[in-house]
């Protein structure tokens, strides 16, 4: 499994990841926004890994949703409820319900940092009952041009405990399988919306 | 030869079985409705001896259903009396019904149907293949009755295969929006998913008619048939952790993760459903189907999902249904005589079974929703009337 790190980024250059939708080696500018946003330091207990959607909407759009730190059910299909006392702001504590069918119910997290001029999102884990010790996340999103209209690059990489009895591939595996999920997601919640938008009246 | 001898067992005890016509269907969920049905009564064609492929089946069930100790309720039920006449050649073979002087292929049976969905992540699914499970598959009876005539002998368990797969793959296919479906009635048809692609169900389904019960299982529900006192499972629980599951899902590039409980990805506790599109081809919505003669030992048969299960055996659950239907034949035989209210509405022997299995699940600390159909396959003689 390929890690994140200082280091580590170097010597991965060469290695796969996976993306949300491609199983093809990341293209170079997801690796340079990768070595530029989304540095972990996986301890030897721990593992790291890193998604990536590539969404046919605008990146204002795209951020406007995953900004959201108190709404995330908004486009993570996974929550059923949340709640979160006062504004949105750097040390908040959403405490989530997890809809039914998943090895958990809850989750308790943090805003670590929330950067609306370069677009990048920081949430950490700290409670709950899904064994995801020390979770830690960074998400950004990224302008690009998808056949010839603004699109988003979204990226989400994490570093978190391996429980007992599991593999480090097994942990990123769960893991990643839960945010391509939520990544199709606020895919398709997102590239609805541009739809709407450009249906409305423009008189309106 | 196992067909004909059942039906030879059955014949003997049901010659003065009335037939009773009756339409409508119920769908039941936290509340149970009843239904007032026109019912339809035609006198017995005469005495003697009939084959149990002439015998009427009058559908005797009853179903209890509670969120429990969950936030949500997800779990949905069906049950449909007549809802489909089966071509008699999918019971029998040809050899047989010709030695019992009967048309081969045109002889029809009318079918109820039960079943239970069990949704994870959201009811949608669950409410889908409530009111849409039953129309498919009398459909997909209807096509397979208009080709057997050109047909042989007939290899009866693979057509029922047959016809349970095309009818889950079309609900499912319908869930994701890969088929178009109707909706609000056949005014408007779409091509979109139901709902979210994390949400599925459960559907343990049972087809009951005079000769055979037929068994169409996908997901972790269950169906127990309690013949002679003794519990004979007619589902196996599809879980990741099943070695035949295992191999299957990790043969196509998938991972089953012990996460709280073996689990596909790490994330399902079931290994095939209908919906979840998110861990398709891992998960799917391929049915193990059973064709089960039935026999003049036969009590009952129990759906439920694993709300029950999961703290209520099969020996249990048989144990206690069998003997609440007695109980209550019991007590209220000899008082009133049996409401002839028709068949579009539960069985108060059948129903009592249900509700108390439903509440001992309720004791055992069942932690999930809890549904529980008991369909009653002993022929029970109506008392008359005194006058």
């Amino acid at each position: 499994m390929v890690e994140v790190g200082g280091g580590a980024a170097e010597a991965a250059a060469g290695r796969r990841w996976r993306l949300a939708d491609e199983r093809c080696d990341l293209r170079a500018a997801e690796t340079e926004y990768v070595r530029r946003f989304h540095r972990h330091e996986p301890r030897d207990h721990q593992c790291s890994s890193a998604v990536a959607k590539h969404i046919k909407a605008p990146v204002h759009l795209v951020w406007s949703l995953v900004r959201r730190f108190d709404q995330p059910q908004l486009f993570k299909p996974f929550v059923s409820r949340c709640e979160m006392k006062g504004n949105i702001e750097i040390g908040s504590v959403r405490e989530v319900n997890v809809k039914s069918g998943l090895p958990a119910t809850r989750s308790t997290e943090r805003l670590e940092l929330l950067d609306d001029n370069e677009h990048i999102l920081s949430v950490r884990f700290v409670g709950g009952d899904h064994r995801l010790k020390n979770y830690s996340s960074i998400l950004t999103v990224h302008p690009e041009v998808i056949d010839g209209r603004p699109g988003t690059l979204v990226i989400e990489s994490f570093v978190v405990d391996v429980p007992e009895g599991n593999t480090k591939d097994e942990t990123c595996y769960f893991v990643e399988a839960l945010l391509k999920c939520n990544l199709k997601s606020l895919a398709e919640v997102s590239e609805r919306l541009v739809v709407k938008d450009q249906t409305e009246p423009l008189d309106r | 030869m196992a067909a004909a001898a059942a039906a030879a067992a059955i014949c003997g005890e049901d010659e003065t079985a009335a037939r009773v016509g009756c339409t409508g269907e119920w769908a039941g969920g936290i509340e149970r409705v009843d239904l007032g049905e026109r019912k339809e009564a035609v006198a017995a064609a005469g005495a003697g001896k009939r084959s149990v492929y002439l015998m009427d089946c009058a559908p005797v069930w009853g179903c209890a259903s509670t969120r429990g100790r969950s936030a949500e309720m997800e779990d949905a039920s069906a049950a449909v009396p007549r809802f489909a006449d089966v071509p008699v050649r999918l019971l029998a073979s040809r050899r047989d019904l010709d030695a019992l002087g009967l048309d081969a292929d045109a002889l029809r049976l009318p079918a109820h149907l039960f079943g239970v969905f069990d949704g994870h992540g959201g009811a949608e699914v669950a409410n889908y293949c409530r009111e849409r499970i039953h129309v498919v598959l009398s459909e997909e009876l209807k096509r397979l009755g208009k080709n057997l005539g050109e047909m042989g002998e007939v290899d009866m368990k693979e057509h029922w295969d047959d016809v349970f797969t095309k009818c889950f793959q079309r609900v499912d296919d319908e869930v994701s929006g890969r088929v178009t479906r109707v909706v609000n009635g056949g005014g408007e048809v779409r091509s979109e998913p139901v709902t979210a692609e994390n949400v599925g169900s459960t559907a343990v389904v049972a087809l009951v008619c005079s000769s055979h019960v037929v068994v169409a299982n996908c997901g972790d529900s269950r169906i127990v048939l309690c013949r002679g006192k003794e519990p004979v499972a007619l589902s196996i629980d599809h879980k990741p952790d099943r070695k035949d599951e295992r191999a299957r899902i990790e043969a196509q590039g998938g991972k089953v993760i012990q996460w709280n409980g073996y689990r596909v990805s790490g994330i399902l506790a079931m290994s095939r459903s209908i919906g979840d599109r998110y861990l398709k081809p891992f998960v799917i919505p391929k049915p193990e189907v059973m064709v089960v003669p039935r026999a003049k030992d036969d009590d009952c048969l129990i759906l439920a999902s694993d709300g029950l299960w999961d703290v209520v055996s099969n020996e249990e659950a048989c144990k206690v249904a069998r003997r609440q239907i007695l109980l209550w034949h019991k007590n209220n035989g000899a008082a009133s005589p049996l409401s002839d209210e028709g068949e579009g509405s539960t069985d108060p022997a059948a129903q009592a079974a249900a509700d108390y299995l439903m509440r001992l699940a309720l004791k055992k600390g069942s932690e999930d929703n809890i549904t529980v159909i008991v369909v009653d396959l002993k022929p029970r003689k109506k008392l008359k009337n005194i006058s």
